[in-house]
C-alpha cells in the first residue's frame, strides 16, 4: 500500500446539482481525484465541465450535493485548506500591468507564501516554465500562449496537491504543452490530485489516468486512457447519451 | 518540488490582509490608471483654479457671478476657497473613477476566477482594495496641497500668514473627506460587475452632492457635508464632518460581504 492511498481523496464531488436558467447546469455529478491521479474530463462544448469545476471550487455554489477538497467540506473549508490548491478555470492570474515575474510574486502572496519564500518559489517557477525571457517582461505585451504559461506557473508553483485547470492548453505552443504534461506528471507522482478537462483526446490520452466523460451535465460514462480510437469511443457515448435522452 | 506544501502563514489571519494590501499595492502602483488619476486631478485641479483666479482678476462676470462671495475674497482663503469647490467635485469624479477601476476591472479582465480557492479570503481581498485606495487618496491630498501651497507662494501670498495656513489646512480634510464618500462606487462596481456601475454611481454621488450643497442643505447627510463645507465652511458643524466616514464604513463592509459571498453566476 502506498502513502497516497491512505489520503483521502483530493477532490471529491457528490451528487452535485446547479441549475441554471434555461436549463443547463450540472444535473448530480459524482466524481472523486485521488492522489497521485490524473482524472480527465472530456465533453463538447456546454457539457458542464466548466460548471463542475467551479462548484468544486467554490466559484459557484451547488443547489445539492456537496463538494470536498482533501477531506475538508467547501463549506469548511479554510485557508490551510485553500493554500493547497491551485486552479486555472478561464481566465489565469495575469494582470496586464505588472511583468511575468510580478504576477508570479502576487500569486505567491495571494496563495499563502511567506514574504521571504517568494523569490525562490518564483526563481523555480520561471525555470520550470521555461519564462526567462519574460520574466521582466509587462504581461499586457506577452503573447496569448505565453500568458496562459504565467497563468499555469501562477497556480503551480506553490507546489498545490489538489490541481484544477480547465482547458490548459488552449493557446499553448507544442513546446508549452510538453512542459506542462511534464510538470502535471511529476506533480501527480508526488502526491497531487489533478483534475484537468480538454478537448484535445490525444493530450489528454498522454497523460490521464481516468478520463470521464461530462454531457448534458452528468457524467455519462468514462473512456480508456490506452484505448485505440479514443474520439470514436466518445463520440459513441455522447450520441447513445443523446438519443437515450431524447426517447425519454 | 513536493506536491504539497502548506504554509504556515496561511493560518494567519493577519498575515493574510498583508498578503491582501502588498498585492493591491503592487498592482495600484504598477497600472497607469491610478498614476494618471493622479496627475489629472493635481493638474486639473490646479489648472482650473489659476485659470478661475486669472478670470476673477480680469474682471470676468460670469466667473465672478458663479463664485458669488468667493470673489471678492482675496489671498489664501481665496485661492483655497475656489479649489476645494473644484476639488468637491472634480475629485469627487476621480476617486470615484479609481474605485470603480480597482473593483470593476477584476471582472471586466476576468482575472476575478483567480482570486477564487486562494487561502487569503475575498473580503480581504476587499478590503486590501480599500486600505490601498485610502492611503493613495491621502497621497493625493499631500501632493495637492503642496502643488496649491507652492501656487499660493508663486502668486506672492504670505508664508506667515496664520489664517492663510489654517485655509490651505482645509484641503488635505477636503480632499480625504470627499474620497471617503467615493467608496458607494466600489460596491456598485461589485455588484454590476464591472467598471460602468461604480463610474454611474459616482455621478449620481456627484449630482446629489452638488445640488443639495448648492441648495445649502444636508450639512448632516455624510455625502453632502464634504460639499457644503467647501461652499460654505460656516455652515457645517464640525460633528456632521465626522458623520463621514460612516460611509465608507457602511458600504465598506457591504463590499466585503459581497465579495465574500461572490458567485460566478453571471
Amino acid at each position: 500500500m502506498t502513502s497516497h492511498e491512505c489520503t483521502p481523496p483530493r477532490l471529491e464531488g457528490h451528487g452535485l446539482v446547479r441549475r441554471f436558467r434555461g436549463g443547463a447546469g450540472l444535473r448530480g455529478v459524482d466524481l472523486t481525484v485521488s492522489a497521485g491521479e490524473i482524472h480527465a474530463i472530456v465533453g463538447l462544448n456546454g457539457a458542464g465541465k466548466t460548471t463542475l469545476m467551479r462548484v468544486l471550487l467554490g466559484m459557484l455554489r451547488a443547489d445539492e450535493g456537496e463538494g470536498r477538497v482533501n477531506g475538508v467540506g467547501l463549506r469548511d473549508a479554510d485557508a490551510a485548506t485553500w493554500a493547497r490548491v491551485g486552479q486555472v478555470v478561464e481566465q489565469p492570474l495575469a494582470y496586464a500591468e505588472l511583468t511575468a515575474r510580478g504576477n508570479l510574486e502576487i500569486a505567491a502572496r495571494l496563495h499563502g507564501i511567506e514574504p521571504g519564500r517568494v523569490a525562490g518559489i518564483v526563481d523555480h517557477a520561471i525555470e520550470e516554465f521555461d519564462l526567462g525571457r519574460y520574466a521582466p517582461v509587462r504581461t499586457s505585451r506577452l503573447s496569448l500562449g505565453n500568458r496562459q504559461r504565467v497563468g499555469l506557473a501562477a497556480a503551480l508553483q506553490h507546489g498545490p496537491s489538489v490541481i484544477v485547470l480547465d482547458e490548459p492548453t488552449n493557446a499553448l505552443d507544442p513546446a508549452g504543452v510538453i512542459l506542462l504534461r511534464e510538470s502535471l506528471l511529476r506533480r501527480a507522482a508526488a502526491g497531487a490530485g489533478i483534475l484537468v478537462s480538454s478537448h484535445h483526446l490525444d493530450e489528454v490520452a498522454r497523460v490521464a489516468d481516468r478520463i470521464t466523460v461530462i454531457n448534458d451535465g452528468r457524467a455519462i460514462g468514462s473512456l480508456d486512457p490506452g484505448g485505440l480510437d479514443l474520439e470514436r469511443a466518445f463520440f459513441d457515448l455522447v450520441l447513445t447519451d443523446d438519443e437515450a435522452r431524447r426517447s425519454a | 518540488m513536493t506536491a504539497a506544501t502548506p504554509t504556515s502563514s496561511a493560518a494567519a489571519p493577519h498575515g493574510l490582509l498583508r498578503a491582501a494590501i502588498a498585492v493591491e499595492a503592487r498592482k495600484a502602483w504598477s497600472s497607469h490608471v491610478m498614476l494618471w488619476t493622479t496627475v489629472l486631478l493635481v493638474v486639473g485641479v490646479g489648472a482650473l483654479a489659476l485659470g478661475i483666479l486669472a478670470a476673477v482678476a480680469s474682471g470676468e462676470a460670469q466667473v465672478i457671478a458663479k463664485l458669488g462671495p468667493l470673489a471678492g475674497v482675496g489671498g489664501w482663503a481665496g485661492l483655497v476657497g475656489i479649489v476645494v469647490q473644484v476639488t468637491a467635485a472634480g475629485g469627487l469624479g476621480a476617486f470615484g473613477i479609481a474605485l470603480s477601476w480597482m473593483f470593476g476591472r477584476e471582472f471586466a479582465d476576468g482575472t476575478v476566477a483567480a482570486l477564487f480557492a486562494l487561502p487569503v479570503p475575498r473580503a480581504a481581498i476587499a478590503l486590501g482594495k480599500l486600505i490601498v485606495y485610502v492611503i493613495w487618496a491621502i497621497a493625493v491630498a499631500a501632493l495637492l496641497t503642496v502643488v496649491v501651497g507652492g501656487v499660493g507662494l508663486v502668486l506672492g501670498y504670505g508664508a506667515t500668514d496664520a489664517a492663510g495656513l489654517r485655509e490651505l489646512a482645509r484641503l488635505p480634510v477636503l480632499v480625504v473627506l470627499t474620497a471617503l464618500i467615493a467608496v458607494p462606487a466600489a460596491w456598485a462596481a461589485t455588484l454590476g460587475r464591472g467598471l460602468l456601475p461604480g463610474v454611474a454611481t459616482t455621478i449620481g454621488i456627484i449630482v446629489v452632492a452638488q445640488v443639495l450643497a448648492i441648495a445649502d442643505v444636508g450639512a448632516w447627510v455624510p455625502i453632502v457635508a464634504p460639499a457644503l463645507w467647501a461652499i460654505a465652511p460656516d455652515s457645517v458643524p464640525a460633528a456632521a464632518l465626522l458623520t463621514v466616514p460612516s460611509v465608507p464604513l457602511v458600504f465598506g463592509a457591504l463590499c466585503g460581504v459581497a465579495w465574500a459571498r461572490l458567485q460566478l453566476d453571471r
